[in-house]
């Protein structure tokens, strides 16, 4: 018995503090890479989308693991890299939950967008290093 | 009062048992230096400075580099994480909470510059001292630049 309860415990720890982003994208109209040069707008929940952009997919980020690496920050900065990959120079965060009791990691869901303007000039969330 | 005190055992074991998180830490100082200096540095396309620059980053993160300076070519590279031998101890010691708590510090791992066929990319070197990571990266002239000038200090 007492070795169920220490493996219970220990269950519940590995539950309570681990977590991993599990990537979930669906692209309908990838356009061409983007350089490094070129500029990617981070908008957050509160940031307005331009007028006259083109939806280049979605992403969807969930907690399913052993990662810690799923701060809002570290999530960003990867769907940056599904962004440049993809041609879309607007990330948009359009569901976000925090960190709470059931998960540590942030859970996104994301549009990738391309921008014909200038996309480093819109009002967006500047990235930080954990 | 005997919860309590099994609570505060508990988490001293937590805290105490892991090896890589008390040798390594959950970061690792990484010291980047170019040549020539004085780059302008951008970790995961965030302007840091110019180089030499000094960072305590986290090691369950990868990280993009990318180094500018006028008249020569942009370097990009990675920091890439890597296994962390002192996670080993664990095992060694019979830490079991260590081989739990190390990945979730993120101390079973160490950062190390990107790699081609097991050599570093070419313009970086690297060495690791006490933990610290020092990189260097030779940055190549811009063949399509042209010099047409240079500023003397005046006396």
């Amino acid at each position: 018995m007492k070795q169920m309860t220490k493996m219970l415990f220990f269950i519940t720890v590995i539950g309570l503090t681990s977590c991993s982003p599990k990537i979930t994208s669906n692209f309908t109209n990838s356009q061409p890479k983007l350089s490094i040069d070129e500029s990617i707008a981070l908008l957050d929940i509160e940031h307005k989308l331009p007028e006259s952009v083109t939806k280049i997919g979605d992403l969807r980020f969930q907690d399913s693991g052993f990662s810690t690496d799923c701060s809002f920050n570290s999530l960003m900065t990867q769907a940056r890299i599904e962004a440049r990959k993809n041609g879309a120079n607007i990330v948009k965060v359009v569901d976000k939950k925090t960190p709470d009791l059931w998960s540590s990691c942030y859970r996104l869901k994301i549009e990738l967008y391309k921008y014909d303007g200038d996309a480093s000039s819109l009002p967006q969330y500047e990235l930080k290093l954990d | 009062m005997k919860i309590i005190l099994r609570t505060i055992l508990l988490s001293s074991i937590l805290l105490t048992t892991s090896c890589a998180t008390i040798i390594s830490g959950s970061r690792q100082n990484v010291e980047i230096t170019s040549e020539p200096t004085s780059a302008k540095i951008y970790i995961n396309e965030i302007e840091i400075g110019n180089t030499p620059v000094q960072k305590n980053l986290k090691r369950n993160q990868e990280y993009q580099l990318v180094l500018k300076l006028d008249g020569y070519e942009t370097y990009e590279t990675k920091l890439e994480k890597k296994f962390n031998a002192w996670y080993i101890g664990n095992i060694a010691f019979g830490g079991l909470i260590g081989i739990i708590i190390d990945p979730i510090t993120g101390a079973m791992h160490k950062l190390k510059p990107e790699e081609i066929d097991g050599n570093p990319k070419s313009g970086t070197t690297y060495k690791t001292e006490g933990g610290n990571l020092f990189i260097k990266i030779s940055l190549d002239i811009d063949p399509n630049s042209e010099k047409i000038g240079q500023l003397e200090k005046a006396e």
